[in-house]
């Protein structure tokens, strides 16, 4: 029966419940959702590294002998190991104007898996000596490629045919990049080759040598525990890097996605879940005090407090229910999108859809919780309503003149709707400072996520307008001569301006703190690169010292005139040391910049350079790549047009996805607004109807209510613009990495587009309630006895 | 049946104190109609809700059919008006949303009685009261007189040996007054007590004992002829 009364209750008001439900909706479909996707990606990754023996560590040598590698093995601590050598390779595609590489890496036929096992997809492992790869399976997919085809691809210079015997992929690289100067992996520029041994020492004519090796370490040892030995053993082998697992690229991407996901899945329900709660906080306690006589009958007839206020918690829990559900089963739903999209980027095999009731039945469970406590908190007074008091009428509270009123002028600036409006805003402070907060967080989410989207294009931008102004950048395979180099390129048809670049791997130390490093060795008063600080001012390279980007220094903790530990295994020489002339704070990239010359005289190998960079005419572009895509002196020809055309794709995503969770915070201020003007109404059912009686049209009356909620609006947007830029540091200070850092920064944009967003939720909220308005029903409002 | 002995009800109003009963004793016998009658103010609203087990007294003591209810908790006490008081109340007090015949079987859907059984209880009450063919109606399709009967419905279905009837006829024309006032008589014959609450001199004439209350007090109790 009471059941029955609570169905009657909630058709009644229907939207408003209808919109309290969809907040709920949309944070347990962020929690379920998040929680599976991490939970597929879990299982995929841990499936992944133990069936094919991820390694613990990573180190990069010049070149090794194949017999020395079981040495290592010796090093207390080391327990598999295994070398294999590593080569990136161009490959001519059809397409003549994508720069497409692979990594070819040997696989050893007679101990195929030790360590970073291949798993096979499809086809088979070539044979011993056959000129054959076993391919990434995405490239192979995204080049529209079939087993038996032919790749072209420059070894030493020459045009070598490899065929294509099967797909596959390995774990360390389930999240394919080059290098860690990409952002995501472009399967049909970039992957992974595996190729016997025995072959792939022929083709690059480097018998019995090996410059990559993989180790696992014993249990109860450390990375920490060998790495200072590692290092001592691999130092005349030429060591250029040296890395722990957690720091592996693959790895450390992974590992950042789904810390992500473990963080937004925690946070956003949480945030949703208290708006529902406040919204079911209030409607239950409107309710309550609507029902009072109701509950006075129920009460004279026999009916326990408790079970009244039951009756009432029931409202909460089917809430709770209908949101946790729908929720749950659209999460679900689209923690299978998430995976699908996952298993676009990631290469993890047994990324599979898979489903976890206990997410779902842990997020109905919490949904059910919140709203059960809300809606207890809002019908508290039945347990202290007497039977006999219920039976009347609340005695009228009678408020004082606020000191709003007693402004000289003030109170004349508005209608008798707008002054009906602002008492009511003082009279029911915790309601108005709910739609306040609800608005607040409105405008400012929806300011600050437009920001990031804007933030992170002109960012992108600036680094090709500002920064990078090069047409053309050619990175040699190994550093070559300056003077011909530059005569060779100078020669060419076309060629405005070639300027030399240097960029060295170094390690930087100050007192106990390291870092992995590129220092760029740029020409003093270069055109074509030219770094800028956050502002967008061009920095002056110092002639002498090392400048850090901000990152660097705040990774170092170093500061101007620190004297810092520099190694290099392009230094004639190491370690070396050098003073700190200079923090630059930039946004893109985590680099320390010299003087070409000061570079050039530490290093003490003679000019030289690693990459020229080049402006030129547009049309002399494709002679120029055509006329070095076999030279096995260049790794690799970068047109800036096709990064930018890159840069921008990537930014195309993650503007829908910012789109999309500016629409969340429309449609959550939307539910907000409504459910507090429902109320406001309810509330105000007789006064609204008297005013109705004595003349007033329904778009007069509704004026009272909307006039009330434009007030709250208003302050809320206007409180909203330093909330903003409060949440847009929070934004950038959490997704900034070691490679770049989100400008922190508020765009006026924005701040007009969510201010129009939030006006518009405001608008189509009032518009629901004009319907409710238009509908009262005087002659019934009035013979009600409240 | 009901016995009540110098009782006190005070309300706090702020630093005032309000004494609504001041030192009331009162005795009713079963099956006995009384009509306690007063201006507005007098008390005989907080009489009438502590005799009905809505409120409890400041001091004094309550018994009804021979057990002390004035010391009794909350859900005692609502557990005593499911089982032996039925309410008459002046402005009905109809649930809104439910229909004529849901609202009958409310106290009886609290009394643990099966769906057929309550269903076929509700009707029969209604058919008492003259309103057989109006049983889907909700409130607001019935007239106040109508209103009133499925009230008058409600209060006895459950078959409590007392009927407290507070102002039933107030907010009535006279043609509905004499009809509900008839039933009233009715449920008097068969057997209930009847406690009714007035200021109209009247009805109050129409009860066997006239109890007069006024500033908390009772003035007079007299027979009427």
């Amino acid at each position: 029966m009471l059941m029955r009364k609570m169905i009657r209750d909630i058709k009644e008001n229907l939207m408003a419940y209808t919109a309290c439900t969809i907040v709920i909706i949309i944070g347990l479909m962020a929690y379920t959702s998040m929680s599976m996707a991490k939970d597929n990606l879990i299982i995929a990754r841990d499936m992944f590294y133990e069936q094919y023996n991820f390694a613990d560590g990573f180190a990069k040598v010049k070149s090794i002998p194949y017999t020395q590698v079981k040495k290592i093995q010796k090093i207390e601590g080391i327990d598999q190991v295994q070398g294999r050598l590593v080569k990136d390779v161009r490959v001519l595609m059809p397409d003549e104007n994508k720069n497409v590489y692979l990594r070819l890496i040997s696989i050893a036929q007679d101990e195929p898996y030790i360590l970073n096992g291949v798993k096979l997809l499809k086809g088979s492992f070539p044979k011993k000596s056959e000129q054959a790869v076993v391919l990434g399976d995405k490239f192979f997919v995204a080049n529209k490629l079939e087993l038996g085809d032919m790749l072209t691809v420059v070894i030493e210079g020459k045009k070598i045919d490899l065929s294509i015997a099967g797909t596959g992929l390995g774990p360390e690289y389930a999240y394919t990049l080059k290098d860690g100067q990409e952002m995501a992996p472009d399967p049909e520029a970039f992957d992974v080759a595996y190729m016997p041994y025995d072959k792939m020492e022929l083709l690059f004519n480097q018998k019995g040598i090996l410059n990559d090796i993989s180790f696992t370490l014993k249990s109860g040892f450390e990375f920490n525990d060998v790495e200072e030995s590692l290092k001592a053993e691999l130092k005349k082998y030429g060591l250029e890097n040296l890395v722990a697992r957690k720091d592996q690229l693959s790895h450390a991407m992974l590992e950042q996605e789904l810390e992500s996901l473990e963080k937004i899945s925690g946070s956003i329900p949480v945030l949703f879940l208290l708006i529902a709660a406040i919204i079911i906080y209030i409607m239950l306690k409107r309710l309550v005090e609507s029902q009072r006589s109701q509950i006075g009958v129920l009460k004279a007839f026999g009916y326990r407090a408790g079970e009244i206020m039951m009756h009432y918690i029931y409202y909460g829990c089917i809430i709770g229910l209908v949101g946790g559900v729908l929720g749950g089963i659209s999460g679900t739903a689209l923690s299978a999108t998430m995976t699908r999209i996952y298993k676009d980027y990631f290469s993890l095999p047994d990324l599979y859809v898979r489903f976890f009731p206990s997410y779902f039945f842990t997020g109905v469970m919490l949904s059910i919780l919140f709203c059960a406590i809300a809606a207890f908190q809002g019908a508290k007074g039945v347990l202290k309503l007497q039977p006999a008091d219920a039976m009347h009428p609340p005695v009228p509270t009678f408020n004082k003149k606020s000191w709003f009123e007693k402004i000289p002028g003030f109170w004349a600036a508005f209608t008798v709707q707008g002054r009906m409006a602002v008492r009511n805003v003082l009279r029911n402070k915790g309601r108005s400072f709910f739609t306040f907060v609800g608005i607040l967080f409105t405008f400012s989410m929806m300011a600050s996520l437009l920001s990031l989207s804007s933030m992170m294009d002109i960012m992108i931008m600036e680094q090709f307008t500002k920064v990078q102004k090069y047409d053309v950048k050619i990175s040699f395979a190994q550093p070559i001569s300056l003077k011909e180099s530059m005569r060779e390129i100078y020669s060419l048809k076309g060629i405005k301006r070639v300027e030399p670049l240097l960029e060295v791997p170094v390690t930087l130390q100050y007192r106990n703190r390291k870092k992995d490093v590129t220092a760029l060795g740029l020409m003093r008063h270069s055109e074509l690169y030219t770094p800028v600080d956050t502002d967008g001012n061009i920095v002056d390279i110092a002639a002498d010292g090392l400048m850090l980007s901000q990152q660097v220094a705040d990774n170092l903790k170093a500061k101007t005139g620190d004297r810092i530990k520099l190694e290099s295994i392009w230094a004639k020489k190491s370690p070396l040391y050098i003073e700190v002339s200079g923090i630059i704070p930039q946004y893109f990239g985590a680099n320390v910049y010299m003087s070409q010359q000061v570079l050039l005289d530490l290093l003490g190998q003679g000019d030289f350079a690693s990459s020229l960079i080049i402006s030129m005419e547009k049309e002399f572009i494709p002679g120029l790549k055509e006329k070095y895509k076999t030279s096995q002196f260049i790794s690799s020809i970068e047109e800036r047009e096709q990064t930018m055309k890159k840069y921008d794709e990537l930014m195309e995503i993650a503007s829908y996805t910012i789109s999309m969770m500016a629409l969340l915070a429309v449609v959550t201020g939307f539910a907000i607004v409504y459910n507090t003007s429902i109320i406001s109404l309810a509330e105000r059912k007789r006064e609204l109807a008297s005013l109705r009686v004595l003349g007033m049209h329904p778009k007069e009356v509704l004026e009272v209510i909307s006039v009330e909620q434009w007030i709250l609006g208003i302050l809320g947007i206007i409180m909203g613009i330093p909330l903003a830029f409060v949440i847009s540091t929070g934004i950038s200070k959490s997704l900034s990495t070691d490679l770049f850092s989100i400008p922190n920064v508020t765009s006026t944009a924005a701040l007009i587009q969510s201010f129009f967003g939030t006006v518009f939720a405001i608008w189509a909220a009032q518009l629901w309630v004009g319907r409710k308005v238009r509908k009262l029903d005087l002659v019934d409002v009035l013979k009600e006895r409240e | 049946m009901i016995r009540i002995e110098n009782m006190y009800k005070i309300y706090r109003m702020g630093s005032n104190e309000v004494c609504a009963l001041n030192g009331v004793s009162l005795h009713v016998k079963p099956k006995e109609f009384v009509a306690i009658i007063g201006p507005s103010g007098s008390g005989k609203s907080t009489l009438m809700n502590i005799i009905g087990c809505l409120d409890t007294p400041t001091s004094g003591r309550y018994f009804l059919d021979g057990e002390e209810v004035s010391k009794l908790k909350d859900d005692s006490l609502a557990s005593i008006r499911n089982r032996k008081i039925g309410f008459i109340f002046q402005s009905f007090n109809l649930l809104p949303k439910f229909s004529a015949v849901e609202n009958v079987e409310l106290p009886l859907i609290y009394m643990g009685v099966g769906k057929k059984e309550r269903r076929k209880m509700a009707i029969e009450a209604l058919e008492r009261v003259g309103l057989g063919n109006r049983i889907h109606h909700k409130p607001s399709e019935l007239s106040g007189g109508q209103q009133q009967r499925v009230a008058i419905a409600r209060a006895f279905v459950s078959k409590p040996s007392i009927i407290l009837a507070d102002e039933p006829t107030g907010s009535l024309d006279s043609k509905s007054g004499t009809e509900i006032m008839n039933i009233i008589h009715e449920l008097h014959a068969s057997g209930k007590t009847i406690v009714l609450i007035t200021h109209d001199n009247n009805i109050a004439a129409q009860a066997e004992r006239i109890i007069r209350i006024h500033d908390g007090k009772i003035l007079d109790e007299g027979e009427v002829a």
